[in-house]
């Protein structure tokens, strides 16, 4: 059992750590060696609290009344802390490769080092209150990194991402104060904290600002129609797009919106009423929004960041199947997407670096030259498409399990079984254009790259990790799935 | 425990030998030494599968994803025909491709992807419940993949790509309904005569949705079998693969459709389910309307082997039919025609490829007098083509006889007599688009130069599989009580 401060210990040494290390004007050798060991040991700190995790919350400071910045760890803030404390520090390493020859380095893993402690901040919040506080720090730390290349396209996508983020986080401050009004708590209870007899008459009221504190926590998560930043974002270096804008930034928005709908408002409540359908269409339209547009994209990296709408709003679309199995579902595709998507990133991250492509049709026949990056990028694809054997399926697989008890009552979630399955075709189309032109070229249409191969260590590592942990997902998820089953219902 | 031993190896065996040659692409100098080892993989593999063709039915376990989802294998009579089948037509149709390959590029690519399909649809023939099945039809789209786009010209490509996107997405379709059936209480393997019609289980669908579900999956599945409406890809994919490809793309893995449905239909639903269902007369409808269409579109087609492939949309759809009649007669006839189709399709392509190889003809309105060039091709091309057709003593007839059967003792209304007209209709087409070659081969008219004419038949690789072919549909036409009796043993399981 570790003492509950140890969680504002590892929130607070990555932000604490991360900006000091300006000051230290390292070379760049030891800087890296010093981020790496900061990350780890974060991580570690991290894990510690999962595994004997604190029972007691532990409070930041008090504000007026009933309200205070506090931290402590549940089942599910359990689930992305692991999730984040595994990727940082690959992501970390790979990041050290692909920056090598950037300018502001040391700036840049200042504020990459801080996410990740912000981040945790998110994942460790005991109440809708300080997860509202890190959740705008989030957008101030990350914001420098969308802006990192100072070119005009990324100052542009950098304003664009401030402003869609702290407009979506003045639509949460109403749900805030409603709940203040209305619930018993700010706290997150499994089950919802309404308090029926002051919420009397005003139901219509109460469903209304749900689904405004829906849409603003959605921005983050990349919902339809507000997911114009996700893939204007994809401009920043590859390290910060395939961790924060595929697992850190837009999952903390499909997290909250977990917290939202379980914890806050609670599914007796929303079931069934107008608002859920409502959020289930936006889900939908989401997925359906997302997946087709990656298929229209030819940018490998923003494919890729439309593929993340698509696969958030899985997550969303499992979410508002306001059932345990929907809310099971939904952290079964959050921690899967998390791995393969970060893979598939950091694959398009790799092919940028090596030989400078970014463009889809540039990359005929690039698969002989780097056979490694793109072997590990089709089991990614595979996975990402939902074929047995690879994570992907997994979690499709128990989305659509939840879709169909669902609709036992409601069935309307046929329609999102239907919109999984054309999603899945979809993916499958636009990972698959691109291993097949990579592997088998139309004759003629080669582009040569000669002197291109695959990357060195640093960046293959992460890769083969990824790789294996999608197989490992995919072939033996059963440990993880009753975890993730009982945090579901509420006994973890 | 040596059978768990056999099938692992049965299905390791090709696809590490597969992976072994691709990852040694180029780097095999002696080609005799490649062809030899590639034979004695897929003689070995041939030699296991028939082991366990021939030892008592298993179910065997093998792996679990999840406490819910296992990877099922199970051995059965159904199992046996498909696997006997594909081993004999991937043997045959791998010797024949030591030859045509010769002057081709890639070719370890290709027999290394060749293996590995091989290995992946021993276990889709075995597939013991849903999701298995699912896996296992996936992957025989992906590794198949590279057959098809071979020759990586930007039309076979394209073909490629076509090929994998309707697959897919057919998957996909099924998969709506396999979520549904799994949901609702159905995750058994799979059991002969389905489950809910004997009503033990606790089934929770309703019935509606349930026969919607069906549909789904007939049509899924059914692309693989180039069923109409997803038919569009086959007439494109089969004709750009190699020769010996798309004999086995024709022969063997449309089937896997025909198999994915038989077992969903029979294995896990019930026929008593569907029949007289409107499901049921929309399967018939489709099956008749794939089977006329394919033949029209064979008819007017001048490309050989994209004719072949018009008219394997339209016979697998002959299967589809006598399936869909949920009689035993419909059922033996179709599952008859499984065999004898894949025979004689495997035999037709490699009879187009053998000219292709040896003269690059690829028209039908080239080929006039190419029976005096190439007899023994062309002999072969004669009697299978009758085979097709259904004259007696050839294959054809058997199962046209039992599909009529079928359709005449359904109790399906108009489509009792309507579809024996259809496959009639069919025919005629069939003698249309296939015997006038025939005839234009070994009788070209007292215009053509019958001096410039050289006899120059390719060799012994290539004759061997075409005459076993021909033979094959020859004799199963003159003594089917064996293969007959052995379906009819399974039709009265399910039905």
């Amino acid at each position: 059992m570790m003492n509950s401060a140890c969680l504002a210990l590892a929130i607070a040494l990555p932000i604490v750590g991360g900006a000091l290390m300006p000051l230290l004007r390292l070379p760049d050798k030891k800087r890296n060696l010093l981020i790496e060991l900061l990350v780890l040991a974060t991580s570690a700190l991290a894990f510690a609290c999962v595994l004997w995790r604190p029972e007691t919350n532990f409070v930041l400071f008090h504000l007026t009344g009933n309200m205070n910045f506090s931290l402590r760890l549940d089942g599910l803030g359990c689930v992305f802390t692991c999730l984040i404390a595994a990727l940082w520090p690959l992501a970390t390493l790979y990041a050290f490769e692909y920056m090598r020859n950037e300018e502001r380095t040391t700036s840049f893993f200042c504020c990459y080092t801080m996410t990740y402690g912000v981040t945790l901040g998110v994942a460790m919040s005991e109440d809708l209150v300080t997860m509202y506080l890190f959740y705008e720090l989030l957008t101030l730390v990350s914001v420098y990194l969308v802006m990192h290349p100072m070119t005009r396209k990324a100052l542009r996508a950098s304003r664009t991402y401030l402003y869609y983020s702290i407009g979506g986080a003045a639509f949460v401050f109403i749900g805030l104060v409603f709940l203040i009004l209305y619930g018993t708590t700010t706290n997150f209870v499994l089950g919802g904290v309404l308090d029926m007899e002051k919420v009397g008459g005003n139901v219509q009221l109460i469903l209304l600002v749900y689904v405004l504190t829906f849409l603003g926590f959605g921005v983050k998560a990349a919902i339809f129609p507000f997911q114009g930043w996700l893939p204007k974002a994809s401009v920043a270096p590859t390290p910060v797009t395939a961790l924060l804008h595929a697992v850190a930034v837009v999952k903390s928005g499909a997290f909250a919106l977990m917290r939202l709908t379980y914890y806050s408002f609670g599914t007796d409540f929303l079931r069934g009423t107008w608002a859920h359908f409502a959020v289930m269409s936006i889900a939908m339209i989401s997925v359906i929004y997302g997946s087709t547009m990656a298929v229209r994209e030819t940018h490998f990296k923003r494919r890729l960041a439309y593929s993340t709408i698509s696969n958030l709003s899985y997550v969303t679309m499992a979410v508002t199947m306001m059932s345990p199995a929907g809310l099971f579902a939904g952290m079964c595709h959050m921690v899967v997407h998390a791995v393969m998507k970060i893979g598939a990133f950091f694959c398009s991250g790799a092919v940028l670096h090596q030989s400078g492509v970014e463009y889809i049709d540039e990359l005929n026949g690039l698969g002989r030259r780097m056979p490694f990056t793109f072997g590990m990028f089709a089991i990614f694809g595979c996975s990402l498409a939902g074929i047995p054997l690879f994570g992907g399926f997994i979690s499709k697989w128990c989305i659509a399990m939840a879709a169909v008890e669902t609709a036992r009552e409601i069935p309307y979630a046929y329609v999102a079984v239907g919109v999984l399955l054309y999603a899945a075709l979809m993916t499958a189309i636009y990972v698959f254009t691109v291993v097949v032109r990579a592997f088998f070229p139309d004759r003629g249409s080669v582009t040569p790259h000669p002197e291109v191969t695959d990357p060195n260590w640093e960046m293959c590592l992460p890769l083969a990790l990824f790789a294996v942990a999608t197989l490992a997902l995919g072939l033996h998820s059963g440990p993880l799935l009753e975890v993730l089953q009982s945090i579901a219902n509420g006994g973890f | 425990m040596t059978i768990t031993w056999m099938f692992g190896a049965a299905i390791l065996l090709p696809v590490l030998s597969g992976l072994f040659l691709l990852l040694r692409q180029g780097k095999i100098e002696n080609r005799r030494l490649k062809c030899v080892g590639i034979f004695l993989v897929m003689a070995l593999t041939a030699l296991l599968a028939v082991a366990l063709i021939c030892s008592p039915d298993y179910e065997l376990t093998v792996w679990r994803l999840t406490d819910t989802i296992s990877l099922t294998f199970r051995l059965d009579g159904l199992a046996r025909l498909f696997m006997g089948m594909t081993v004999a037509a991937w043997t045959l149709g791998g010797v024949f491709a030591f030859e045509y390959m010769k002057h081709e590029e890639n070719e370890d690519r290709y027999f290394g992807f060749y293996l590995i399909v091989l290995g992946v649809l021993l276990a889709l023939d075995q597939a013991g419940n849903l999701v298995t099945l699912y896996l296992c039809f996936e992957l025989m789209t992906l590794t198949s993949l590279p057959l098809v786009l071979h020759n990586m010209s930007h039309e076979a490509v394209m073909a490629g790509l076509k090929y994998l996107f309707y697959s897919i997405g057919g998957a996909f379709t099924a998969l709506f309904g396999i979520f549904y059936l799994f949901a609702n209480g159905l995750t058994g393997s799979f059991t002969p005569g389905g489950y809910l019609s004997a009503g033990e289980i606790s089934y929770t669908g309703t019935t509606g949705m349930t026969l919607f579900v069906l549909l789904l999956i007939i049509i899924g599945f059914g692309t693989k079998a180039g069923m109409f409406p997803m038919h569009g890809w086959l007439p494109t994919a089969h004709p750009v693969a190699p020769a010996p490809a798309s004999a086995v793309l024709s022969g063997v893995i449309t089937k896997a459709g025909v198999l994915a449905v038989v077992r969903v239909v029979f294995y896990m639903v019930g026929a008593d389910f569907l029949r007289g269902t409107w499901v049921q007369y929309t399967w018939l409808t489709l099956a008749l309307i794939t089977v006329f269409m394919g033949s029209m579109m064979a008819y007017k087609e001048q490309l050989l082997k994209k004719r072949l492939a018009y008219s394997s949309v339209s016979q697998v759809s002959y299967i589809m039919f006598g399936l869909a009649t949920l009689t035993v007669d419909g059922f033996v006839g179709g599952l008859a025609h499984f065999i004898f189709h894949s025979v004689i399709k495997d035999c037709l392509f490699l009879c187009a490829g053998a000219i292709i190889y040896n003269t690059h003809r690829t028209r039908v309105d080239e080929l006039r007098g190419i029976g005096k060039e190439m007899p023994v091709t062309m002999w072969c091309f004669t009697i299978v083509s009758l085979g097709l057709v259904g004259i007696p003593p050839l294959s054809g007839f058997v199962s046209k006889w039992y599909l009529a059967v079928g359709a005449l003792g359904s109790g399906t209304g108009v489509f009792t007599w309507l579809g024996p007209v259809v496959l009639l209709l069919s025919a005629l087409l069939t003698a249309g688009y296939l015997l006038t070659l025939s005839i234009q081969a070994f009788f070209p008219g007292a215009d053509f130069d019958y001096a410039g004419v050289k006899r120059h038949e390719v060799n012994a690789l290539m004759t061997v599989p075409m005459v076993l072919y021909a033979a094959a549909t020859l004799l199963l036409g003159m003594f089917p009580g064996a293969l007959i009796g052995f379906i009819q043993n399974i039709a009265s399981a399910v039905l």
